[in-house]
């Protein structure tokens, strides 16, 4: 039987009017004065992605984090408890960073000043000729930064006032656990440092307008038939955190190897039970920087974390459930990596172009269509925070 | 010479050499650095190989590869760089490859892993 491919259904402007119609300012997306708003608005005060449980297997195990926004080097461990923490990875007798590994495994942490030496619970454990301070080792451990968890996924924050994690998410905590992401044991990852702005970065990855343009080749399975654009199925908003559903292409353009090498993976992710996950089709996007794609092939995310005001690092991961169970999925895993690392490469250079455009000064606001409008969602929930900030501290914009 | 590659694998015998590359990031930087022509050859001889390797290396741990076989397997991981050159790039890899080599991948699940 011959089933008609259901027809693409536009997402009607209406739908989004409430995000508003009005061009939007510029300046945001490339002045420094806004930019130390931002930080102090939006990244000290939300929580940040910084890692997965996997990355965390045993006690002892750590990671070290360098988020420039906070000007801050994270120790994240797992202690001995199995409780994991993040610390700042700063040394209480004098201040100097205490390691200089990325990650790996340890019982204690010493700093190589005077050999002041903690736990894995950020207590300090002993101190050379410590009796000639005068002070309490009870006073002496790591500072500590709020660390949760959800969906395996690891989220720090600096503002000690900060709301739960878990109420942050709101109602998109419960569809977070349910992605791969919840379930994986392991991640492939790339990043790349940028010149841009952070928004305008992430921005290029909540909106399809782009991709006939830019991903011709690559990207040609989302768009087709009649949504050339490939435009979302679904968008939907839940505080200052958003998600879509991508559309569901019926006829793909797919090149034999490709169509041959994405069937590759198929048996095994049945036979781990994540090729019905029921968020398959979606992005999650949480503010401030970080979106999460459910697509059991290549489920990812992507963080794009803010060096300075024309200036970001994004950090891609493709995570996956278990080892390697045989060379089909394997093969599987290193082509869907290969091919999404393709598909940003193609955009890095355009953001770039975009940040350059707009440091010129030329242009006084830009436009988002209502189809951009995931893009509009996010400036709308940075400008109210940085203007709610500067009306309580008093600081121009 | 001896047999790099299990039987059956011979015509990929002059491939070993350039493309059986331990991890991902090497197999990466290889397809931007080879030529078009290197790499129209080994996708020519490999893609139609790929169902015939994955059925013989199929069906057991990876870790439990024979050094023939972990070969064949590298060989099939380049074959996934190449395929995305040669099949989807097509004219566009020379340019799209400087863009590329900007995002740096640190850590790959397929990466072979040293003996804990």
């Amino acid at each position: 039987m011959n089933v008609a491919a259901p027809a693409y259904r536009p997402i009607p402007a209406d739908d989004v009017a409430w995000l508003g119609t009005d061009p939007v300012p510029a300046a945001p997306y490339y002045d420094p004065a806004w930019f130390e708003l931002e930080r102090k608005a939006v990244f000290l005060k939300s929580w940040i992605h910084v890692g997965h449980v996997c990355e965390l297997p045993e006690s002892g195990s750590f990671v070290r984090r360098e988020l420039e926004f906070a000007k801050a080097s994270l120790l994240i461990v797992r202690g001995r408890d199995g409780v994991i923490r993040a610390f700042h990875n700063v040394c209480t007798h004098r201040g100097t960073q205490l390691v200089a590994e990325a990650a790996g495994r340890q019982a204690k942490f010493s700093c190589p000043y005077h050999m002041w030496t903690f736990g894995t619970d950020g207590a300090l454990l002993s101190a050379p000729d410590f009796e000639a301070f005068h002070l309490e080792k009870k006073d002496c451990a790591l500072p500590q930064v709020s660390l949760a968890e959800c969906g395996r996924m690891l989220f720090v924050n600096f503002d000690p006032q900060a709301q739960p994690l878990h109420e942050w998410l709101g109602d998109y905590a419960e569809r977070l656990e349910a992605m791969p992401v919840a379930r994986a044991t392991t991640f492939s990852e790339y990043t790349y440092e940028i010149d841009a702005n952070w928004k305008l970065t992430y921005d290029n990855f909540q909106e399809n307008y782009h991709l006939r343009f830019i991903h011709p080749r690559s990207g040609g399975a989302a768009i087709g038939a009649d949504n050339q654009f490939g435009y979302p199925a679904s968008v939907g908003f839940c505080g200052p955190h958003r998600t879509q559903r991508i559309w569901s292409n019926p006829a793909p353009d797919l090149k034999p190897f490709q169509r041959q090498a994405s069937m590759k993976g198929i048996p095994a992710l049945m036979r781990r039970g994540l090729l019905d996950l029921p968020h398959g089709r979606d992005y999650l996007a949480f503010f401030p920087n970080i979106f999460i794609i459910g697509t059991p092939t290549q489920p990812f995310s992507h963080t794009v974390y803010p060096i300075a005001a024309n200036r970001s690092r994004g950090v891609v991961r493709v995570y996956w459930s278990g080892e390697d169970a045989d060379a089909s999925e394997s093969f599987a895993r290193e082509y869907s990596l290969c091919q999404i690392r393709d598909i940003h490469a193609e955009d890095i250079d355009m953001i770039e172009r975009g940040q350059r455009g707009l440091e010129s000064g030329a242009i006084s606001h830009i436009h988002f269509q209502h189809m951009e409008a995931l893009c509009r969602h996010l400036f709308n929930s940075v400008n109210e925070r940085v203007r709610d900030y500067a009306r309580e501290t008093g600081e121009t914009i | 010479m001896s047999a790099q590659l299990p039987s059956g694998f011979e015509a990929l015998e002059p491939f070993v050499a350039t493309w059986a590359l331990a991890t991902t990031a090497e197999r990466a930087a290889m397809r931007s650095a080879s030529s078009p022509e290197q790499r129209a050859a080994f996708f020519a001889a490999a893609a139609p190989l790929l169902d015939s390797a994955l059925a013989a290396l199929d069906g057991r741990a990876m870790a439990d590869l024979a050094p023939q076989e972990r070969r064949l397997m590298d060989l099939m991981y380049s074959l996934a760089h190449v395929a995305l050159a040669v099949e989807i790039q097509g004219p566009d890899e020379i340019k799209s490859a400087p863009l590329r080599d900007r995002l740096h991948i640190t850590r790959s699940a397929t990466d072979r892993r040293t003996a804990a």
